[in-house]
C-alpha cells in the first residue's frame, strides 16, 4: 500500500509540488489527470527517485517502507515500476539481457535465486504474446529504433516481468494510435490483481476507458484539488479542467 | 635525463651491443642497422613540434629513463596463464617470446603445411624473403623508433605463407616483458610475407609483468601480395610500468585484404601506428580498434590509410574509453592519391570520457585528390548518458553495474564483431576485467 503525505518538491528554484496527500490500497487503480505543468509527471518521477528533484516536505512508504531515501534501484527492488513516458534508447545493449539482468538484481535483493537464461527466456517469452510482440524484439537493442508504441508495449512488458507491487504510468497513453493504446491497456489490466496498484497519469480521459480505475485525482498548481470515481474523468473530458481551476485551460 | 643524452646512449651503445645481435654473419643486414642508426641520427627522437607527436611528449617520460639492453630469462609458464586467461592455446600455434628473445621451450607449433613456414625471425636471416623484404616497407628514414628498431632488434615473428597456401590455424605469439629490479627494453621485428591468394591470422600479445619500469619497441611490417589476407590481431595487456611503441605497416598489391585490430588495454604509455599502402587496385583494409586507459595512462593511435590505387576499400572503426585522469588519441588520416578513383573510404572514432578529468584528441584528417570517389569520417566524444542510467537503475539495476552495462555496450561493440571464436571469450575478459578493476 502506498501513502504519499504532504509532498513537496521543486526543481531547481520552481517549487512543483506543493503537498500531496495520496493513499493508493493494494489492488487498486488511481488515475492523476491534470492540466499541462500540474506537477503530474513531477509526482511520478519524484516516486521512482529520478535525480534532478529536490524534495522539500513529506513522507512516501511502500507497504511502510520509506521510499524517498532509497535510490532508484531499491525503489524498484521494492516494488516501485515507473513505464516512462519517453523510454530510454540503449545502443548496444539487448533487450534479453538488459530484463534478465533487471529480474536477477531484483530477485537477488529479495534472496531469491537468479534464472537460468533457459528459465528466463521461458519466462519472456510468455509474457511476449498478451502484449502482440514478436520474439526478434528480444534481440534487439533496448528500444533502439523502436517505433512508438513498440517502446511502450516494451515498458509494459518490462512490467510484467518484473511484477512491481506500485505500477507508475506515466501518461503511457501518449503517442499511441487507438489499436496500440487498447493493446498496452490490456496488458496492464492483465497485471492487475489484489496484492498491486497502479497510478496511472493521464492527460486525457480516453485511457481510462481501457484503464478503469478505482479513483480518479484532478492535480492542479502542484496539489490535489479534487478526488471522484471514474466519473470525474468524464466529467473533466466535457467541462474542462478550468471548471476545476477557474482558469481557461485547454484539454 | 635530457632527450639528447638519451639519443647519444642509444647511438653510442651500438658499438658494443652489434656483437650480441642475430645476423653477424650477415653483411646486408648489419648494413642496414648501421645505415639505420644513421637515419636515427638525423632524425632524433620526435618532439611535440611534429604534427603526429603533438599530444604525446616523450621527453617527459620515455626518454628520461635509460633502459638497459640486458635480457633477463623468464620462467613463466605461460599457457597455463593463457588458458586461464581464456585463449584456448591447444587450438593454435604458439610462440613465445621473453623479453625480446625466441622461448624454444615456451612455444608450441602444430605441424604446418608445405609451403607455410613460421619461424623466429633471428632463425631465418638467411632466407631470400627475409632479405627481400626487411627494411623495404617499415623504411628506417623519417622514423626515429623503426630506425631504432632496425638498429637494435634482437629477434622476432617471421611467417611466410607461399602462393595458395593458407596458415591453417591462428599463430598466437606472446611477447612477454618480465624484468625484476632492472630498467629493461626490447626491439621486436616481425616480418608477415604472404604470397598470392594465400592466407593467414596471426595474434600479436603484449604481455608485462614487471617490477621496473620497461620499454618494447616494435615493429611489424607486411607484404601482402595479389589475392592474399590477413586477419592480425594485436593485443597491448602491457603493465603499468610498460612503454609500449608499436606500429604496423603494410603493403597491399592487387585485391588483397587486410583486417587489423587493435585492443590497447594497458601500459604507462602506449603508442601506436598502423599503417597501410593500398599499392594496387581493388585492395581493401578494415582497421579496428578498441583502447581503454584509466589512471595516468596515456594512449596515443595513429592509422595512415595510403590510397594509391583505383577502386580500393578502406573503412576503419576506433573506439576508446578513457577514465580517472587519462588520456587518449586518436589521430586518422586518409590520403586518396590523384590515382585512386572510385575510392571508398570511411572512418569514424568514437570516444567516451568516464570522469571530468580525463581527456581526448581525435584527429580525423581526410586529403583528397581524386574526383571520383566516396569518404566519410566522423568523430565523437561524449559521457555516459545519465538519462540511460537512471533507466536501467529503475528496473532494479544498481548504479555502478548500470554504468559497466553502458560502457560495455559502448565498448564490447569492438568484440561483439569478432567472429573469431578464439580471440572472443578471451577478449571479453579482458574488457570485463578491465572494468572490473576500475
Amino acid at each position: 500500500m502506498l501513502i504519499i503525505k504532504g509532498l513537496k518538491a521543486r526543481v531547481e528554484d520552481k517549487q512543483i509540488l506543493n503537498g500531496i496527500d495520496l493513499t493508493i490500497n493494494a489492488g487498486e487503480v488511481h488515475a492523476i489527470m491534470g492540466p499541462n505543468g500540474s506537477g503530474k509527471s513531477t509526482l511520478a518521477h519524484v516516486l521512482s527517485g529520478r535525480p534532478g528533484y529536490e524534495i522539500t516536505g513529506g513522507e512516501v512508504t511502500l507497504d511502510g517502507k520509506d521510499l524517498l531515501s532509497l535510490s532508484p534501484e531499491d525503489r524498484a527492488r521494492a516494488g516501485v515500476f515507473l513505464a516512462f513516458q519517453y523510454p530510454v534508447e540503449i545502443p548496444g545493449v539487448n533487450n534479453t539481457y538488459f530484463l534478465k539482468a533487471a529480474l536477477n538484481a531484483i530477485r537477488k535483493s529479495k534472496g531469491e535465486e537468479e534464472l537460468d537464461a533457459m528459465d528466463f527466456l521461458e519466462l519472456v517469452k510468455a509474457k511476449l504474446k498478451p502484449l502482440r510482440m514478436d520474439e526478434s524484439m528480444l534481440q534487439r537493442a533496448v528500444n533502439e529504433g523502436f517505433s512508438g508504441g513498440e517502446k511502450k508495449k516494451n515498458e509494459i512488458l518490462q512490467m510484467a516481468v518484473l511484477e512491481p507491487k506500485l505500477g507508475i504510468l506515466d501518461e503511457t497513453d501518449s503517442g499511441l494510435d487507438i489499436d496500440a493504446l487498447k493493446v498496452v491497456a490490456d496488458g496492464v489490466n492483465a497485471l492487475r490483481g489484489k496484492n498491486r496498484s497502479f497510478l496511472v497519469v493521464t492527460h486525457y480521459q480516453r485511457l481510462l476507458d481501457y484503464i478503469v480505475p478505482d479513483q480518479v485525482h484532478v492535480l492542479a498548481g502542484g496539489k490535489i484539488i479534487k478526488t471522484g470515481g471514474k466519473e470525474l474523468a468524464l466529467e473533466l473530458e466535457e467541462k474542462g479542467y478550468g471548471w476545476l481551476t477557474g482558469e481557461k485551460v485547454k484539454v | 635525463m635530457s632527450t639528447l643524452a638519451t639519443q647519444d646512449i642509444y647511438l653510442s651503445s651500438f658499438a658494443q651491443l652489434e656483437a650480441k645481435l642475430p645476423g653477424q654473419d650477415a653483411a646486408w643486414l648489419k648494413a642496414l642497422r648501421l645505415q639505420a642508426l644513421e637515419q636515427f641520427k638525423q632524425t632524433g627522437f620526435p618532439t611535440n613540434e611534429l604534427e603526429s607527436w603533438k599530444y604525446t611528449d616523450l621527453s617527459l617520460n620515455l626518454l628520461k629513463v635509460n633502459f638497459t639492453f640486458e635480457t633477463p630469462a623468464s620462467t613463466t609458464v605461460i599457457s597455463s596463464q593463457l588458458k586461464k586467461a581464456g585463449f584456448d592455446v591447444e587450438r593454435v600455434h604458439l610462440a613465445v617470446f621473453v623479453n625480446g628473445r625466441f622461448s624454444e621451450e615456451l612455444s608450441s607449433f602444430k605441424a604446418l603445411a608445405k609451403g607455410v613456414m613460421v619461424k623466429n625471425l633471428a632463425s631465418v636471416l638467411a632466407n631470400e624473403s627475409v632479405k627481400a623484404f626487411m627494411g623495404k616497407i617499415a623504411v628506417s628514414q623519417n622514423r626515429a623508433f623503426t630506425a631504432l628498431n632496425m638498429a637494435y632488434f634482437s629477434d622476432g615473428l617471421f611467417v611466410q605463407v607461399e602462393a595458395g597456401k593458407t596458415l591453417d590455424v591462428p599463430i598466437h605469439v606472446v611477447y612477454l616483458s618480465s624484468n625484476g629490479n632492472q630498467t629493461t627494453q626490447s626491439h621486436v621485428r616481425n616480418l608477415l610475407v604472404l604470397g598470392n591468394d594465400s592466407k593467414a591470422q596471426v595474434i600479436e600479445h603484449y604481455w608485462g609483468e614487471n617490477v621496473s619500469a620497461y620499454f618494447t619497441n616494435v615493429v611489424t611490417e607486411v607484404a601482402m601480395a595479389k589475392g592474399s589476407s590477413l586477419e592480425h590481431t594485436k593485443i597491448g595487456q602491457e603493465d603499468i610500468k610498460g612503454y609500449h611503441i608499436g606500429s604496423l605497416i603494410a603493403q597491399q598489391e592487387e585485391g588483397s585484404h587486410l583486417i587489423s585490430r587493435l585492443f590497447s588495454l594497458g601500459g604507462a604509455l602506449t603508442r601506436n601506428d598502423i599503417e597501410t599502402t593500398l599499392s594496387q587496385k581493388r585492395a581493401e583494409c578494415v582497421l579496428e580498434g578498441l583502447y581503454l586507459a584509466k589512471e595516468k595512462q596515456h594512449v596515443d593511435t595513429r592509422t595512415f590509410i595510403d590510397h594509391l590505387s583505383p577502386n580500393c576499400n578502406s573503412t576503419e572503426v576506433f573506439k576508446g574509453v578513457i577514465d580517472d585522469q587519462a588520456t587518449g588519441v586518436f589521430d586518422g588520416k586518409i590520403l586518396v592519391r590523384e590515382n585512386a578513383q572510385k575510392t571508398d573510404a570511411r572512418q569514424s572514432n568514437k570516444n567516451l570520457l568516464l570522469t571530468k578529468e580525463a581527456k581526448v584528441y581525435s584527429k580525423p584528417q581526410l586529403q583528397i585528390y581524386a574526383d571520383d570517389v566516396k569518404c566519410s569520417h566522423g568523430s565523437s566524444t561524449g559521457q555516459i548518458d545519465e538519462e540511460a542510467i537512471f533507466y536501467l537503475q529503475s528496473r532494479g539495476i544498481g548504479r555502478e553495474e548500470a554504468k559497466k552495462v553502458l560502457v560495455y555496450a559502448f565498448a564490447g561493440e569492438m568484440v561483439e564483431r569478432l567472429e573469431n571464436s578464439y580471440l572472443k571469450p578471451a577478449l571479453k575478459k579482458l574488457v570485463d576485467n578491465w572494468m572490473e578493476v576500475s
